[in-house]
């Protein structure tokens, strides 16, 4: 691993204030609104409390954010004639891309560890157990959503479609049950929304697939299997889509 | 991978002296979608070790698509290329070759120093960066960020990069477009330098005058094929060839003009009013269709400028193509 490489990345990207608010401050804004001030936050949950419910959502959206917004720039850099010059360099694809994972978890812990740490202050609670195994699922899962923004930057080759990217975010998250607890024909929908699988499995330790509603009404719970195979199934079709058109770009070349 | 070229040759090529560029019949079709564009049409090129070479030729001749394949960036559609008798992505690997590409390919949230250190962390064996800093002549500029310099300051960073690998051949695709006429000739004086200290250089241009200033050798490119390769001053005084002024008889005008358009050492007629100008590479023998064939009167015969030349030589491949 080049960590020189490495460091400059990150130096790079404290460098960039908006993405260090949108990716760092607004999700932990959020959790403190929507989850540390709510009176309903020390209800008990599943394995935890509400707030603990809430924590895991708002850090599985921060964590998205970070990884579409590093996955896309690695994109739109390779295009801009970075690649070119990187190619004139000992450096294999590789190890590339090798930083860039690393360079993805490292920016997406940043929303996960400040969440994590004010929800401990302020109330969110559970057993070890599912804070631990929530917290890993959403950084690991959120590694899957740089594909997203690789294949946003790969389609359309500028910063501002990866930064229209992240905004999608928002909305795929109102589509996926991450926000708001949603039911009806909205939740039936929201099941196969790339977001659904990856908050569900993150929330599975601390709910046991027990579905949360708005106003207390029981919606059920969902077996295991079914966020899985969500996060599965997108997955491959973000691969696939990522390999068709990195395949695309070198026709052009 | 360790950096210890000069006492052990990679492969026995090198080792027998192989050249520093060997292109052979190299081809590259790029689909598009109306249809296929040949950008490269069978380029033979051989450069020695030590030899400073322009590809000289005007926009979409072929020579940053050769360029790219002879770095191992582009795959070539036919031929092969081999830098060092080895193939071109793996000279790269060795720093045995590098590059200052056109345009693009730097981060622009990066200082000067930390891009030259962040291509240095790619290499084993890397120059120091404050020596290359130095030699780039960017000591004043190092901390700045990338999107403040200017595109003559970018244009030296990339040129620091390429020098990292403290590589035998250096590529460099029209290394001063975008530059004033200061910055050109500050980089050419640090080029000069470096050539000086036994390095091979090829450098694509579109400039006739800097090819002459700074090579010994001119390969000129024009339709994706080599049109005229020798010593430069062997190329100068082809290229500076003869413009060929004559007053036509009123009858036949158009048949005449044919007459000069099909032969072979008229790169380029226009027509004002009774008087005929030819762009000659054989000024003779476009002088003798003249007066004989064609019964021309009060000719003149002038020599061109290098803009002439330039038309001359990469004009005859054009009319060549569009009689095809």
């Amino acid at each position: 691993m080049n960590t020189t490489y490495l460091g400059l990345e990150l130096r790079r990207f404290a460098r960039d204030r908006a993405s260090l608010f949108f990716i760092g401050v607004l999700p932990a804004f959020f959790y403190i609104i929507f989850g540390a001030t709510q009176a309903y936050g020390g209800s008990p949950l599943g394995n935890g409390n509400v707030a603990l419910y809430i924590l895991v959502s708002m850090a599985a959206y921060g964590a998205v954010t970070a990884t579409v917004g590093v996955g896309g720039m690695a994109a739109v850099e390779r295009m801009q004639g970075w690649g070119r010059q990187l190619g004139l360099t000992p450096l294999r694809d590789g190890g590339f891309v090798l930083v860039k994972i690393t360079l993805a978890v490292v920016v997406a812990l940043l929303p996960v560890t400040l969440i994590a740490a004010i929800g401990a202050l302020t109330g969110a609670e559970g057993t070890t157990v599912a804070w631990t195994l929530s917290l890993l699922a959403v950084a690991g899962g959120a590694c899957v959503f740089a594909l997203f923004g690789l294949c946003a930057g790969l389609a359309f080759r500028t910063e501002a479609a990866v930064s229209a990217a992240s905004g999608m975010v928002v909305v795929l998250a109102f589509l996926g049950n991450v926000f708001v607890p949603l039911s009806g024909t909205l939740l039936a929908i929201a099941k196969f929304t790339p977001l659904y699988g990856y908050v569900a499995l993150a929330r599975y330790p601390v709910t046991e697939g027990r579905l949360i509603s708005g106003d207390g009404a029981s919606l059920g719970s969902d077996p295991l299997w079914l966020p899985l195979l969500n996060l599965g199934v997108w997955s491959a079709v973000l691969a696939v889509a990522a390999v068709l058109l990195v395949r695309r770009g070198r026709e052009r070349q | 991978m360790t950096h210890t070229r000069p006492t052990a040759p990679p492969s026995p090529a090198a080792a027998t002296g192989a050249p520093a560029v060997e292109l052979r019949g190299l081809t590259k079709t790029f689909a598009t979608r109306s249809g296929d564009v040949a950008a490269v049409r069978g380029v033979d090129l051989r450069i020695e070790t030590g030899e400073v070479v322009a590809v000289l030729g005007p926009n979409g001749a072929g020579k940053t698509t050769t360029i790219d394949m002879l770095l191992g960036l582009t795959s070539p559609t036919g031929g092969s290329a081999e830098v060092f008798g080895r193939p071109p992505r793996d000279a790269v690997r060795e720093g045995r070759v590098s590059a200052v590409l056109q345009t693009g390919g730097l981060l622009r949230d990066l200082t000067v120093r930390e891009t030259v250190r962040l291509i240095a962390s790619t290499y084993d064996a890397p120059a120091p960066v404050e020596d290359v800093i130095d030699r780039a002549g960017l000591g004043a500029v190092a901390s700045r960020m990338v999107s403040k310099c200017s595109g003559g300051e970018q244009q030296r960073l990339r040129f620091a990069l390429a020098l990292l690998p403290d590589p035998e051949l250096l590529v460099l695709d029209e290394p001063t477009a975008g530059m004033d006429v200061t910055a050109r000739r500050d980089f050419w004086r640090v080029m000069h330098a470096e050539a000086a200290r036994g390095r091979t250089v090829v450098f694509a241009t579109h400039y006739l005058e800097e090819a002459d200033d700074f090579a010994d050798r001119i390969v000129v490119v024009a339709q994706g094929r080599v049109v005229a390769d020798g010593p430069t001053a062997e190329i100068r005084s082809r290229a500076v060839g003869r413009t060929v002024h004559a007053t036509l008889p009123p009858t036949g005008r158009d048949d005449a003009v044919a007459t000069l358009r099909r032969l072979a050492g008229a790169a380029d007629v226009t027509v004002q009013g009774d008087r005929v100008r030819v762009v000659a590479t054989d000024s003779d023998a476009v002088a003798r269709t003249l007066l004989v064939e064609l019964d021309a009167h009060d000719l003149e015969i002038l020599t061109g400028s290098l803009d002439e030349a330039f038309v001359a030589l990469t004009g005859a491949a054009q009319t060549t193509e569009e009689g095809r």
